[in-house]
């Protein structure tokens, strides 16, 4: 907690990165083609989806690859609420985001029992366990080809309508929960249970001996990014309408854990950042060259060599060391 | 005579055919600063293992302040007032010094919350300053704990485990591994501590222990060898057959 000092730089930045958020869906058409205003919301989606495995990965101390699966649920909860109990997009966003919950209060019961690469290995399990099982259960889910569903309106004033297929209505509803998403975590991080989780992930046998239960705050930890992950998967869904098996995969979540790492694992808007670089990448070189994953392979093997921390990490370290450099040198001047 | 803090009956751990500790019994008495010396391998460690909730007793009874911790879980143990450092020094190096010292502060209330700011709780606040000012840490409370040197990272160990307002402290080899200075000034620190908080220590430097204990129990091959004062143990001739016997033993351990 005391190590984050908010600065003027971050201040700077960070009202620039509000600005342009919410000015984006009439900023971005004027220089770029439309679609980059829904390309933002979907990297806001991921970036969501990342920092579910940061929580876990970079303030808890606990590396899954599992992720995916609560993304997954997230997403055929939503389906299900509309297709099956032809619910409203509210009450079928709550049911997603409540069943992701809940499937990772369970698994974690399970899988923070483990540590380490046990931990990594049983959360792929679990998630490989579901997709398998999805992909098998064509008639319930769709398989590889997924649900597609229309979309009721959120909600209707006598004659206008909100619906997410207005894109601008439905970017600024995937920014209105992602921000209080991450408003939620900064929240917790800055709290003793959040200190607790810092504490576990430098310590746990240390953690033990002051009489914190490391378990119970892996669990809390877990359920905690299950829950961010459930929300990301059924915001995904609204946006894609449908739901797919292929996103159960655990490539899935290995794209989280390395969106964080490339964006610095560990902070808070790491994952987003890691997450825009590496998507931006993509939708730039996708479409001239297929092998476009050899470059973002590049990139994480030089942030991982020669910035171990990531982007933010190592942006945050350097300033560190330029605010100590500074101190010393006002130290020695008469 | 009162109860005491710390007792242990019949305490006996094996690992496969090695006795570690043999039906040992002991008693810390409140208000003294014991040290268990002996040579290596005479089960000095395990008995602290034991007695923290680290490891399960094959046989025995474990009672802290009167209640019975036999095989209880160490974070349990920690919540009723028993704090203790490790041999190898244990911290949480990625954290400040401050925020080190803070969560072993807040730990002891059970409820972690998860939306009030730590920086809200003044109360924890207050024994956090008052526990880095007491080991002498407070110029590097921003400090990494990681960045610290050696002897700095023992007595931020320490005011970890006084943060946690304990009833009783386990120091295990506090002064191992520390330059002479650092050593004595460890020493001065435990002496001082002494007076708030019961203390059993495991030491390997004889001349410390002998300097600041109160009360030193010998072990040797997982049993009690003696008990006494300092001057007792040095004129036990058990206690030279055994351990202080070897000068060389004395001079480098």
């Amino acid at each position: 907690m005391s190590a984050a000092r908010i600065g003027s730089l971050d201040l700077v930045c960070g009202a620039l990165a509000v600005a342009f958020l919410l000015s984006a869906p009439w900023l971005l058409p004027r220089f770029v083609p439309d679609f980059w205003v829904s390309i933002i919301a979907e990297i806001l989606i991921w970036g969501l989806f990342a920092s579910s495995a940061n929580l876990l990965l970079g303030y808890t101390g606990l590396l899954s690859f599992g992720q995916s699966l609560y993304f997954g649920f997230g997403a055929y909860g939503v389906a299900f609420g509309i297709m099956k109990f032809e619910m409203g997009i509210v009450p079928a966003f709550i049911l997603g985001v409540v069943i992701a919950t809940a499937v990772a209060a369970v698994a974690g019961f399970f899988a923070v029992r483990l540590t380490w690469h046990y931990f990594a290995i049983i959360t792929v399990v679990f998630s490989l366990i579901f997709y398998l099982v999805a992909v098998g259960w064509h008639s319930v889910t769709g398989g590889d080809d997924g649900l597609s569903f229309p979309l009721p309106p959120v909600a209707r004033f006598g004659d206008v309508e909100l619906t997410l297929l207005d894109p601008t209505f439905q970017y600024y509803f995937i920014l209105v929960i992602v921000a209080a998403c991450f408003l939620l975590q900064w929240i917790i991080l800055r709290s003793p249970l959040g200190v607790a989780f810092t504490a576990v992930r430098e310590n746990a046998t240390r953690a033990g001996l002051i009489g914190l239960n490391p378990y119970l705050i892996r669990l809390t930890s877990f359920i905690i990014a299950g829950f961010l992950a459930g929300t990301a998967g059924a915001l995904f869904a609204l946006f894609s309408r449908y739901a797919s098996a292929q996103y159960m995969y655990w490539t899935v979540s290995g794209e989280a854990v390395i969106w964080t790492i490339v964006g610095g694992s560990g902070t808070l808007f790491g994952p987003v950042i890691g997450a825009a670089v590496l998507i931006t990448i993509r939708e730039e070189l996708s479409l001239y060259w297929e092998h476009y994953l050899i470059l973002v392979g590049i990139i994480v093997i030089l942030v991982v060599t020669f910035a171990p921390k990531g982007i933010v990490g190592s942006l945050n370290a350097w300033r560190a060391a330029r605010r100590t450099a500074r101190v010393a040198g006002n130290r020695v001047r008469p | 005579m009162t109860t005491p803090i710390l007792s242990v009956r019949g305490l006996t751990k094996k690992f496969g055919g090695l006795t570690a500790v043999n039906n040992m019994d002991f008693a810390l008495r409140t208000g003294e600063l014991h040290a268990i010396i002996g040579p290596n391998g005479a089960g000095k460690t395990t008995f602290f293992n034991v007695v923290s909730g680290f490891l399960r007793p094959t046989a025995g009874t474990v009672s802290f302040g009167g209640a019975d911790i036999t095989g209880m879980a160490t974070h349990r143990i920690s919540q009723l007032g028993m704090a203790r450092t490790l041999q190898i020094k244990s911290v949480f190096s990625g954290l400040t010094v401050y925020d080190n010292v803070w969560i072993a502060a807040h730990a002891k209330r059970k409820f972690l919350h998860p939306f009030r700011a730590a920086r809200a709780y003044s109360d924890t606040a207050g024994v956090v300053a008052r526990s880095i000012e007491a080991i002498g840490l407070t110029e590097r409370a921003a400090e990494l704990a990681g960045n610290l040197a050696y002897g700095d990272v023992a007595l931020l160990e320490i005011a970890i485990a006084m943060a946690m307002q304990p009833r009783l402290l386990l120091l295990d080899e506090p002064v191992a591994g520390m330059s002479p200075e650092e050593t004595q000034r460890t020493v001065l620190k435990i002496k001082e501590l002494s007076r708030s908080v019961n203390i059993l220590l495991i030491e390997h430097d004889v001349e410390a222990v002998f300097q600041i204990a109160d009360r030193i129990t010998v072990m040797t091959q997982g049993a009690i060898l003696c008990q006494g004062t300092a001057e007792q143990i040095a004129n036990d001739p058990r206690v030279q057959e055994a351990y202080l016997g070897v000068p060389t033993e004395v001079g480098h351990a």
